[in-house]
């Protein structure tokens, strides 16, 4: 019995780690995520629930100044600068579009930051995010006071169906 | 010659490939590319609101250089389509006016509106743009299908990729 055991002790070879099925699970991992590589500059500020609409579009968005219009407050780049309620922007008269605070964010924006001439062709346009259920009342308030700032080209922000 | 066989046989069992370098690169490129994906596909839509400029009147007389603007006033009752040129005369404008009710679920019919501006492009090549003007409670949702609709057929052709949205002026 003894000496069996030591011919079994003798016949031991150290284990092998066997990374073939690993191997095989990393390979697929970094398929796909090589699909999902995205080079476009991550929009961040976008309220949870705010839904897009989808679109067939398939032209990317630039890196520029974003709007993000959702139900319940308006944003430009990352600072609230109205809250929204039943579809009204509070704060932005529609007579007086130019006292309002977003007319003077975005006239300061344009004045700290004037578009590179060569990198966009006329005006710098607007990435505007906005809920897809909000009515064009609203939207044409935004857009129009934006277009008073000097911001008269918009890229809408959708989904890729 | 059998014992060369043997050791041969022997020598190939014994040969392993080394995956452990490859497994610490993938660990270095799957936390890489983990950062950089993005699982929602964002994309853009071009559009611009109306600003004052100037006039420009030119003398178009090809047919195929003729510019026209469409016109589309989306109304809860339906789409009004209508022209917009300075080369044209009333009449021909008015021959292109015409109104897209909704179907009986209430829907727009956008299959209507595909048709008529592919008819209008065959007609007016030159054309690019259109003028969305909707009512006030049109969701940005509508506006965003009537703009897929405008800016390019089934068959990838551009049929008014200028979209031009503003509000009714009274």
């Amino acid at each position: 019995m003894a000496l069996g055991a030591m011919r079994q002790k003798k016949a031991f070879t150290p284990v092998k780690l066997q990374i073939t099925s690993m191997m095989d699970m990393f390979t697929i991992i970094l398929i796909f995520l090589l699909f999902s590589f995205s080079d476009q500059p991550e929009i961040t500020g976008m309220e949870k629930g705010m839904e897009l609409p989808d679109s067939i579009s398939e032209m990317n968005h630039m890196d520029t100044l974003k709007v993000i219009l959702s139900k319940e407050t308006l944003s430009i780049g990352d600072k609230v600068i109205a809250k929204v309620k039943n579809g009204e922007i509070v704060g932005l008269n529609p007579i007086d579009l130019k006292s309002s605070e977003v007319f003077k964010e975005l006239e300061a924006c344009l004045k700290n930051n004037p578009p590179e001439a060569e990198k966009y062709n006329d005006a710098r346009p607007i990435l505007f995010l906005c809920d897809r259920k909000m009515s064009f009342k609203t939207v044409n308030q935004v857009t129009k006071t934006a277009a008073m700032a000097g911001f008269p080209n918009f890229q809408f922000a959708v989904l890729n169906k | 010659m059998s014992g060369l066989m043997r050791r041969k046989t022997r020598q190939g069992a014994d040969e392993d490939l080394d995956m452990v370098p490859i497994m610490n690169m993938f660990l270095v490129i799957v936390p890489f590319l983990l950062m950089s994906a993005s699982f929602i596909h964002i994309k853009a839509i071009n559009a611009s609101v109306p600003i004052m400029g100037e006039l420009s009147k030119s003398e178009i007389t090809e047919k195929k250089m003729v510019k026209v603007t469409v016109i589309a006033e989306i109304m809860p009752d339906g789409i009004l389509l209508s022209l917009n040129s300075d080369a044209l005369g009333p009449q021909d404008m008015k021959k292109w006016t015409e109104k897209i009710t909704p179907d009986d679920k209430q829907e727009y019919e956008y299959s209507s509106l595909k048709d008529y501006l592919r008819k209008l492009k065959t007609e007016y090549p030159a054309s690019d743009t259109l003028i969305i003007i909707p009512a006030g409670d049109v969701v940005y949702d509508t506006i965003i299908k009537i703009m897929d609709v405008a800016r390019q057929s089934e068959d990838k052709i551009n049929l008014f990729p200028n979209v031009v949205i503003s509000g009714k002026v009274t």
